[in-house]
């Protein structure tokens, strides 16, 4: 339990693609020179927005996120492009 | 009357209803066809407004954005901008999901500094409706300065007052709200317009709009079309982008980020949203069972049993009816016809059996339809592609392609038709040109035969099981590779498209949609793909009948008249001899040096040629060919018979039994790997081009070939 709440202070900084458990994300930082990430930011995704880590395929890979309304499958080496701080990780 | 018809485009996100729209608005008067250069489908249809007056109307591709990522992309700037011949809209309807409006009046923000007229048709207005959200539609159309047309596509809802708001705006010029850019961004746009003035006359006619998106994409449609110097107008690009760059913008997200900071004002105070979000959270329960990690796998392999078994199984009895069908019609125009022998045969064997040759397949493609549009109307298609993404990841496929796969296992050429529902190009031609290789039910009656008459005997029916297992999955060692070469080796510039994919909120199918979709799958099929089917058989039955000398019959006879053979035993030996003599058969006398090393003689030479048209085939030519008429079936007891005591009949291997256990599995790898399917050739030929189709058709008849002499040497050096 400790632990726990020493993580949820800590609000390190990561990469999507390394983020262990679903909840509440804030962008930080994307790499818009990427291909994947011009696309989500088409789709309304920007650095400061929040997502919501939702689902991870039964293979690892790939995991759902959601941002606005919208819904989305996202590859981790994709997600490799974003860095997000944690907000709120649900168990 | 001959006054052309204005023509008017029709774009949108993926998701919002786009084509139930044009559904809605064309009725059933519509073409497809492709656009000039690329393999983009282009689906136009007439719209008529009144009495007196029709538009042309345009579905492009659904697409988030005009950023040219994909060639979708692109044929979507094309388009709008003008740059097509015989298609240059005069208007755009810009389709706008009401649940997600920010995201979907991007690209409607993008399309308008490409300077068509607009009209927003707001969509799915119900559903919005019904989970509380409330669209001040008159106060966003006052602020947007376009007209904004509540409708609700799938019940036709809302298209007269569309109609009248196409006809106030034709014409006139777009001028919905355009976001006011940034200082670099202007002086790029302004110094570029110069630089590209000097280079090529006719960068003059670009607009603003068109030079931003020079500016903006990373490899834009526009681009395309400059002339000059290549290096000189990149050199003016990358300035320009410098200048972006170096105001504080980076020029890949600045565009992205302006359009959406300019929208948040302006979607201010439209949105009412009630308390009930019932629905987000109803489609986010429901997500929680359907992606669980284990119950979300259990549920996907019950729906995808349910599919293939709809597929290979419950189109059966449909099947039958049409097998019966036809041998009806044959046997009546057999007896109608007996005074003409060779019209008989052309009409029973050439003419009926090609129409039976291809609307065989008519169940199976209306019932995977059925399936298909029922899982992606309800959405939990993309919930299957993102459970099963990793499995093709590596080969450079996506989890788009297990569907259309997995169909292939009981038939290739509705499985090929499910690619449609991969909209990533490269991807799609990979697994079209790997689906032959999944075993198809057509592959079974020839493994159970051979399995049948040298496996079981002596080794019994575990190894008969796992030998058949074996067979089902030999395909897929060869296709994964295959897939990995093709995906490095095609089309390497075009990088393919990241797969960041929507999933959908669920929503109930739509009848109309389902029907529609069923409908125009069976129609392209019957009418592209039918009619070269029904050419293969009538090709390949005209080089097994001809020629066909009166003598040779007469001399059978005259040789077995003193044995008493009955009627029916003559005859088999005469359609045997008339098969040996035939072109096909010489043809396959001649190529059988070819498949010596393979183990084959003539026999079965003639056999694989003559099952071009359709694998199972094989089995009614060796019933003739070993004169048992061509009644056989692959558990006919004489057909085994016949096929264990078949020798040799000339050659270094004479008097040695022709089929033993090399051969077989020969044989089995043969037909596990090549593409012995007229109508396979014929799907890829209708869903690319010919050229894909002879090039499948050759490189898998030479693996096959390839693979058959591998086990034949392999197997005859061990035993």
């Amino acid at each position: 339990m400790q632990f726990m709440l020493l993580r949820l202070n800590l609000k390190q900084t990561m990469q999507l693609n390394q983020v262990k458990d679903k909840g509440q994300y804030k962008v930080v930082k994307m790499n818009e020179s990427q291909r994947c990430i011009s696309r989500l930011m088409d789709m309304g995704l920007h650095p400061g927005e929040l997502i919501r880590v939702r689902h991870e395929a039964p293979l690892g890979d790939p995991i759902s996120i959601e941002f606005r309304d919208c819904h989305i499958s996202i590859r981790l080496k994709d997600a490799a492009y974003l860095e997000v701080d944690c907000i709120k990780a649900s168990i | 009357m001959d006054k052309r018809l204005s023509t008017i485009a029709l774009i949108g996100n993926p998701n919002t209803g786009k084509t139930s729209l044009f559904n809605a608005l064309t009725g059933q008067k519509q073409r497809v066809g492709n656009y000039p250069g690329v393999t983009v489908e282009k689906k136009s249809g007439i719209w008529k407004l009144s009495q007196t007056e029709s538009l042309t109307v345009i579905d492009l591709p659904g697409t988030y954005s005009l950023s040219a990522q994909t060639i979708d992309e692109r044929i979507t700037v094309d388009v709008l901008s003008g740059n097509i011949p015989d298609l240059i809209p005069s208007l755009m309807i810009i389709v706008i999901d009401a649940e997600n409006l920010q995201r979907n009046l991007f690209l409607a923000s993008q399309a308008s500094e490409l300077g068509v007229a607009i009209v927003i048709a707001l969509n799915c207005w119900d559903i919005a409706e019904r989970k509380g959200i409330q669209i001040d539609s008159k106060l966003l159309e006052k602020r947007l300065g376009v007209p904004v047309v509540p409708t609700v596509a799938n019940q036709a809802k809302g298209i007269d007052n569309l109609a009248l708001a196409v006809k106030k705006a034709l014409g006139t010029k777009a001028n919905m709200v355009r976001p006011k850019w940034p200082e670099p961004v202007q002086e790029a746009v302004k110094t570029l317009k110069q630089d590209l003035s000097q280079i090529d006359d006719a960068s003059q006619t670009l607009s603003n709009g068109e030079i931003q998106r020079l500016i903006f994409d990373a490899s834009s449609a526009v681009s395309k079309r400059l002339k000059g110097d290549k290096a000189k107008i990149s050199a003016a690009i990358e300035k320009a982008k410098d200048t972006v760059q170096k105001g504080g913008f980076h020029p890949n997200a600045v565009e992205s980020i302006i359009r959406f900071r300019f929208l948040k004002p302006i979607l201010a105070d439209i949105i009412a949203r009630q308390a009930t979000l019932k629905n987000a959270i109803h489609s986010e329960s429901i997500d929680q069972l359907l992606l669980h990690r284990f119950w979300g796998l259990v549920i996907f392999v019950g729906m995808m049993y349910l599919v293939f078994q709809s597929v290979y199984s419950w189109s059966g009895p449909f099947m039958q009816l049409i097998e019966d069908g036809i041998a009806h019609v044959q046997s009546l125009a057999s007896s109608a016809l007996e005074g003409t022998p060779m019209l008989q045969s052309l009409i029973v064997d050439g003419v009926l059996s090609g129409v039976g040759a291809f609307v065989i397949f008519l169940p199976q493609i209306l019932v995977l339809f059925l399936f298909i549009s029922l899982l992606e109307e309800t959405g939990y298609m993309a919930r299957a592609a993102f459970l099963m993404d990793k499995l093709f990841q590596w080969c450079g496929l996506n989890g788009k392609s297990f569907v259309p796969l997995l169909s292939s296992y009981a038939c290739a050429i509705p499985g090929i038709l499910a690619t449609r529902t991969i909209n990533d190009k490269k991807i799609r031609i990979i697994t079209i040109m790997i689906a032959p290789l999944m075993s198809c039910s057509a592959r079974l009656p020839i493994y159970i035969l051979m399995i049948g008459i040298f496996v079981e005997p002596i080794y019994g029916p575990a190894i008969s099981g796992i030998t058949l297992f074996f067979m089902h999955f030999i395909g897929v060692l060869v296709a994964a590779p295959a897939a990995y070469l093709m995906n490095h080796c095609i089309q390497r510039k075009s990088v393919s498209t990241p797969f960041v994919m929507e999933l959908p909120r669920y929503r109930v199918p739509n009848f109309k949609n389902i029907y529609d979709r069923i409908y125009k799958s069976g129609y392209a099929f019957i009418s592209s793909a039918g009619t070269m089917i029904f050419a293969f058989t009538i090709v390949i039955w005209a080089l097994f009948y001809f020629p066909r000398p009166a003598s040779l019959e007469n001399e059978i006879r005259s040789q077995n008249s003193v044995q008493l053979l009955d009627e029916s035993s003559l005859q088999a030996k005469i359609d045997s001899a008339y098969l040996e003599q035939s072109f096909g058969g010489q043809l396959g006398k001649g190529l059988q040096p070819i498949f010596n090393s393979s183990g084959y003689d003539w026999k079965i030479t003639v056999a694989v040629i003559a099952s071009f048209p359709a694998r199972e085939v094989i089995i009614a030519t060796l019933g003739i060919l070993y004169s048992l008429g061509g009644e056989m079936d692959e558990n006919s007891r004489d057909l085994r018979a016949s096929l264990k005591n078949a020798t040799w009949e000339d050659g270094k291997r004479k008097g040695m039994p022709v089929f033993n256990i090399a051969v077989a599995f020969s044989i089995m790898i043969f037909f596990a790997l090549c593409m012995q399917c007229g109508a396979t050739v014929a799907i890829i030929a209708q869903e690319l081009n010919w050229l894909w189709a002879i090039g499948s058709f050759v490189t898998l008849s030479m693996i096959a070939w390839a693979a058959s002499i591998i086990t034949y040497q392999s197997i005859s050096f061990f035993l």
